[in-house]
């Protein structure tokens, strides 16, 4: 072909192209997407005080734990690589076990009433609580471990039947020191110190951050029985057990801990 | 025109491959046609582009190939060539590499004109669609920019090896 129609050609070829690449560049045919209604977080709270009272049965103002339906789980990751170990602590309580209550007990219940806590869901700065776990009662559903080698991990003394052991190298302790609105959501960021004596010879306590969710009051009823008044609380955070003096490789640094509690006004 | 969707996808497959080629050509041969004086590697570079073109056929017909594999029958050949005289027109690009039909050049072009045309119709046909017009258009040249690229990519690897078996044959002699 010759220059002058190779150049034909080449213009030719060009308009089209060109043609094309500009109307395709065009956005005519865009979905004109409405705007976000809101990115804003909608945080609703109530005004409900929870109290624990003297727990008098009967009395609907004043909130007991639900034991039977509660638990304190934690989880880790399996020699710190692989999927979840998890476990519970089968005896826990809402109590500040002071120095003169650390002791054992001939019961097969808890021996200490779950009474130190405060709900205000509309004044944090007034919630606190102070719970324990027994930590030779860590249940993974593995007899020859929770009986075997976790009982030497975590440096305790195994189960007596018949006794609550509540002495000071068998309880892990939780104080709140501050719990304050989550600007994200409608949980609450909580402060507490942990405090566990394990291996260490004296008790060890960690300052750690964990957040607590609010299951609002709802009133039950089933059958013919009288209706009561329900709420949870459930409290999350984790710790690292190499600061607890744990050594074990079968677990990881990191462990979680789930406090799911239940209460009502029965 | 058969309206199916396969028969579409098979569409685009034909001007993925050939649309690029007609403007590569007129850019290669007014690149070379500009100088003031041919020197001899230009002409033998321009004189590759059939070649590259018989590299797309090429390609183009195993990818038929293995579309089709493993029933090659006839009757599955029937069935899944949804332009078969188009498709036939195609493959008939590997005749390029036989060097008597390679030297008439200007036969690629002719040869590719015919999918550009298609693409020109399509283009056209598109520009009445006032609902999905423009999104099949930004289709049409997003493929004829991958086919430019793909057209190039074959010169480009013909030219290279064409240095590579000049350079053997030198060193041999």
């Amino acid at each position: 072909m010759k220059l002058l129609s190779n150049k034909t050609l080449m213009l030719l070829l060009l308009i089209i192209s060109g043609s094309g690449y500009i109307i395709s560049c065009t956005h005519d045919d865009d979905l004109l997407l409405p705007p976000p209604a809101s990115n804003t977080v909608v945080i609703t709270r109530g005004t409900h005080i929870h109290l624990p009272g003297t727990l008098t049965t009967g009395d609907s103002t004043q909130w007991k734990v639900d034991k039977a339906h509660s638990g304190v789980l934690w989880s880790t990751n399996y020699v710190g690589a692989a999927g979840l170990l998890t476990g519970r602590f089968n005896q826990f309580g809402i109590h500040n076990v002071t120095d003169a209550e650390k002791q054992n007990y001939i019961t097969t219940g808890q021996p200490v009433k779950d009474t130190s806590w405060a709900f205000y869901e509309n004044e944090p700065a007034k919630t606190y609580f102070n719970g324990y776990v027994q930590i030779n009662t860590s249940n993974t559903g593995e007899p020859g471990r929770d009986a075997g080698c976790n009982i030497k991990a975590m440096g305790t003394t195994l189960i007596v039947p018949g006794t609550q052991n509540l002495t000071d190298s068998n309880i892990a302790q939780i104080h709140t020191t501050k719990v304050e609105f989550d600007p994200l959501s409608n949980d609450y960021i909580v402060t507490l110190n942990l405090t566990w004596h394990g291996l260490s010879p004296t008790p060890i306590t960690q300052s750690i951050v964990g957040k607590l969710k609010y299951v609002p009051q709802a009133r039950v009823q089933f059958g013919t029985a009288a209706a009561y008044s329900v709420f949870g609380l459930q409290l999350e955070f984790q710790f690292n057990c190499r600061d607890f003096l744990v050594a074990s490789t079968s677990i990881s640094d990191k462990i979680n801990i789930e406090c799911n509690m239940n209460f009502n006004n029965k | 025109m058969n309206t199916s969707f396969y028969a579409y996808l098979q569409q685009l497959e034909l001007l993925g491959f050939f649309t690029g080629y007609p403007l590569l050509y007129a850019a290669t041969l007014f690149i070379a046609g500009n100088q003031p004086v041919k020197n001899n590697l230009k002409s033998r570079v321009v004189s590759l582009l059939p070649f590259a073109y018989a590299l797309v056929g090429t390609l183009y017909l195993g990818l038929q190939l293995k579309n089709l594999y493993p029933h090659y029958s006839f009757e599955n050949v029937r069935l899944s060539i949804q332009h078969p005289w188009l498709t036939g027109w195609a493959i008939l690009a590997v005749l390029f590499w036989i060097p008597f039909l390679a030297k008439k050049k200007v036969l690629s072009l002719f040869h590719s004109l015919v999918f550009f045309f298609l693409f020109v119709s399509d283009l056209l046909s598109n520009l009445k669609q006032p609902s999905s017009g423009a999104a099949a258009i930004r289709n049409d040249m997003k493929i004829y920019t991958g086919s430019l690229l793909f057209n190039l990519s074959a010169f480009a690897l013909v030219v290279c090896l064409f240095f590579i078996a000049n350079y053997f044959k030198r060193k041999s002699q």
